[in-house]
């Protein structure tokens, strides 16, 4: 790696490729490359202090494209990298020696569309169950072939490794929040090996924002992640409307900001409990989820839902508030003032918590930056990086947003910050509540049957795990060419095993929790 | 719809009614969340709407100790031999509550050629109470668990609410 970076460094940076208009299309640069080039590329961004920020599959009907989004924590410079691959039999090389989140999400690609990557010899299945006889997300039904379904039936089990003993962590245990499987190769009490096992919740969202229309998919998004709902709603209602041109009514901006922010809490007050659950404190559990039906009740007035919220339209909100929203959330946030106050007595003086979490799953910032860590987990490491902060959307920018950051990146850094974050949402509903301003909260002249102009666009959104990434292709047709959600969660995953890594059986409980990992986003 | 409820030792009539009611007054659910659905069950748990007032709010982590399962959300292809054997797990007799629309017919995520869900909880086990809603409300899985105890002891022991709209 080394090698190829000191060769690459300048070749392909700075600057390289055709400018991309960002509020068009949500990156700064493209970079078409082929695959001779691929690597040094991947190697020259590593260097420049770069992370592998997404990297998907796309099948435009007579080809395939690999694409990777690099992006750094100094906003300015979101580069898409295209690798175009023709039909039959396509390689591509790996990077997953380069940027350590590339192994799973070449994984991904393989199952779903079929491209081998040369270099990767892992390329088990990891959403997919191994009863399928096609590529899922490939245009047409492209079978497997005897040779591509040998290497996706593996076996996961290293035949090296017999010293191990294996401990088989879920899918159905209380502490992995919901159906996910971790292999633990175990040696007495301490992990050695961690291989996560994802897809026992993978219900092809992806997939049905090919063959549903734009607005058809909009009741998909609070169900891929039903903690907080509100965000992806609104990754997705942003998206398209950047596609489409349509710019929202204001009152629409600032009530979608603000129900944001509350579902934010709503969903920090569930991983608080859960987190605390984890590790053996079920008191928080029911304080929390008592500050959870406060929230949902202000929510439930207007939405009519409790959790999978679709409130927002594109260029606006689907129905007018009542005149008990403003004081309701005015009342909501004095109240969650005050119980933060009891959270840090509860909790954050509790000595056993800080046995439990401190020097618990350190990470550094270089490990954050090869796996792309994002959110509360990257800022406990050091680097003060928030969307909100970096690349504003809706309100963001009129209230002002304050980063803060963490020193040492262990789990009880990650909890601070998510306290702090918390505190941080309440000050920016109390800031966006006076910009409340009566008007429409539609925008005009949004079309029915909505056909956004051909071309694609990424965008980001501070979800209360990380950055959250929504890429959308249209064809210039009533239904996306592709449809795919960069989440937070699967990185944090990905990190958590490997800090797992020498660490006892229980940390690794404490480590996993500590990411508030939310598994139907990252299966999808 | 069957459930293997018939006790291994017939007893006589009086004592078998007193060891349903029993069995209908301590219904012990397995903890186990598939996907939205669970959330609320959480939330059905918790102090707000408490489970525990109809002696259902023991949640076992493990199957062996538990009677109910509640299917809270999608079962995946990939998920679907898990639930088997969980169900086989869990001790005679023992009842299954199918929460949310996924549970009961796979919801919004069916579509034709879809090929990573199972369309209902049916298809693979017994289902003695069906709970619609995306996801239902709380009071909703609290109607299904009186619901069950009706199933248990005969009849119904708490009064139904009237729905007055």
């Amino acid at each position: 790696v080394v090698a190829a970076t000191e060769a690459a460094g300048a070749a392909v940076l700075p600057g390289e490729g055709t400018a991309a208009d960002f509020a068009r299309c949500g990156y700064h640069r493209q970079l078409d490359l082929d695959a001779s080039r691929w690597r040094d590329a991947a190697a020259a961004f590593r260097k420049g202090e770069y992370f592998l920020l997404d990297l998907l599959g796309v099948d435009r009907g007579d080809r395939l494209e690999v694409l990777a989004f690099y992006d750094r924590h100094v906003p300015g410079d979101r580069v898409k990298a295209v690798l175009t691959l023709g039909p039959e039999n396509p390689e591509a090389p790996s990077i997953g020696d380069i940027f350590a989140n590339a192994r799973y999400y070449e994984r991904e690609i393989f199952e779903f569309y079929g491209i081998s990557f040369a270099g990767n010899q892992d390329l088990r299945y990891l959403f997919l169950h191994d009863g399928l006889d096609h590529f899922p997300l490939r245009k047409g039904k492209v079978p497997v072939s005897p040779e591509a379904r040998a290497r996706l039936t593996a076996s996961p089990f290293d035949s090296r490794r017999e010293d191990l003993f294996y401990l088989n962590m879920g899918p159905q245990h209380p502490s992995t929040h919901g159906v996910l499987r971790v292999v633990l190769g175990m040696t007495g009490e301490y992990v050695e090996i961690a291989d996560p096992v994802v897809g026992y919740l993978h219900r092809m969202h992806e997939k049905m924002g090919e063959n549903r229309t734009w607005s058809q998919f909009l009741p998909n998004t609070p169900r891929m992640d039903y903690a907080a709902a509100m965000t992806y709603n609104l990754a997705y209602v942003l998206a398209v409307e950047r596609l489409a041109g349509i710019v929202p009514a204001r009152r629409a901006t600032v009530l979608r900001t603000i129900t944001t922010e509350l579902n934010r809490i709503a969903s920090h007050m569930l991983w608080l409990g859960a987190y605390l659950a984890d590790l053996g404190a079920l008191t928080p559990f029911l304080y929390a989820f008592d500050d959870r039906e406060n929230i949902q009740d202000v929510l439930d007035r207007f939405t009519g839902s409790r959790l999978t919220y679709c409130w927002f339209r594109f260029g606006g909100v689907s129905c007018e508030v009542d005149d008990q929203f403003v004081p309701s959330v005015r009342k909501l946030v004095d109240r969650m003032r005050h119980r933060l106050d009891v959270y840090e007595k509860l909790v954050g003086g509790n000595v056993i918590f800080h046995y439990r979490t401190r020097d618990v799953g350190r990470l550094t910032l270089d490990t954050a930056r090869d796996y792309a860590v994002t959110g509360p987990g990257l800022r406990a490491s050091g680097v003060p990086y928030d969307v909100r902060h970096a690349e504003p959307y809706e309100l963001y920018r009129d209230l002002g947003c304050r980063v803060p950051h963490g020193r040492t990146g262990d789990a009880l850094d990650r909890y601070r910050m998510r306290i702090l974050d918390l505190h941080h949402t309440l000050d920016l509903v109390e800031r966006a509540l006076p910009l409340l301003e009566t008007g429409p909260i539609m925008a005009e002249k949004v079309p029915k049957r909505l056909k956004p102009p051909a071309g694609d666009v990424y965008q980001v959104v501070e979800s209360p795990r990380g950055t959250l990434g929504v890429y959308l292709l249209s064809g210039g047709a009533e239904k996306a060419e592709r449809n795919h959600w960069r989440v937070p969660s699967f990185p944090h995953l990905m990190v958590s095993a490997a800090l797992m890594e020498r660490h006892l059986v229980a940390d690794a409980v404490s480590i996993m929790g500590s990411f508030d990992l939310v598994i139907p986003e990252i299966d999808r | 719809v069957g459930s293997p409820t018939s006790p291994l030792i017939a007893l006589p009539k009086p004592a078998a009614q007193v060891v349903a009611l029993g069995r209908s007054f301590s219904l012990w659910p397995l903890t186990f969340g598939l996907a939205c659905c669970a959330i609320e069950m959480m939330s059905t748990a918790m102090a707000r709407f408490d489970l525990d007032r109809f002696g259902a709010g023991a949640f076992r982590t493990t199957p062996r100790q538990a009677d109910v399962m509640i299917v809270a959300g999608t079962i995946t292809k990939k998920m679907a031999p898990v639930v088997l054997t969980l169900y086989d797990q869990m001790p005679s007799p023992k009842w299954v509550i199918a929460l949310g629309n996924c549970a009961i017919s796979g919801g919004p995520f069916l579509f034709p050629d879809q090929y990573n869900v199972v369309e209902g909880a049916d298809r693979l086990i017994p289902v003695d109470v069906v709970v619609p809603g995306c996801p239902p409300r709380p009071e909703a899985l609290l109607e299904a668990f009186l619901k069950l105890e009706e199933i248990i002891v005969g009849k119904r022991i708490f009064p139904r609410q009237e729905v007055t709209w």
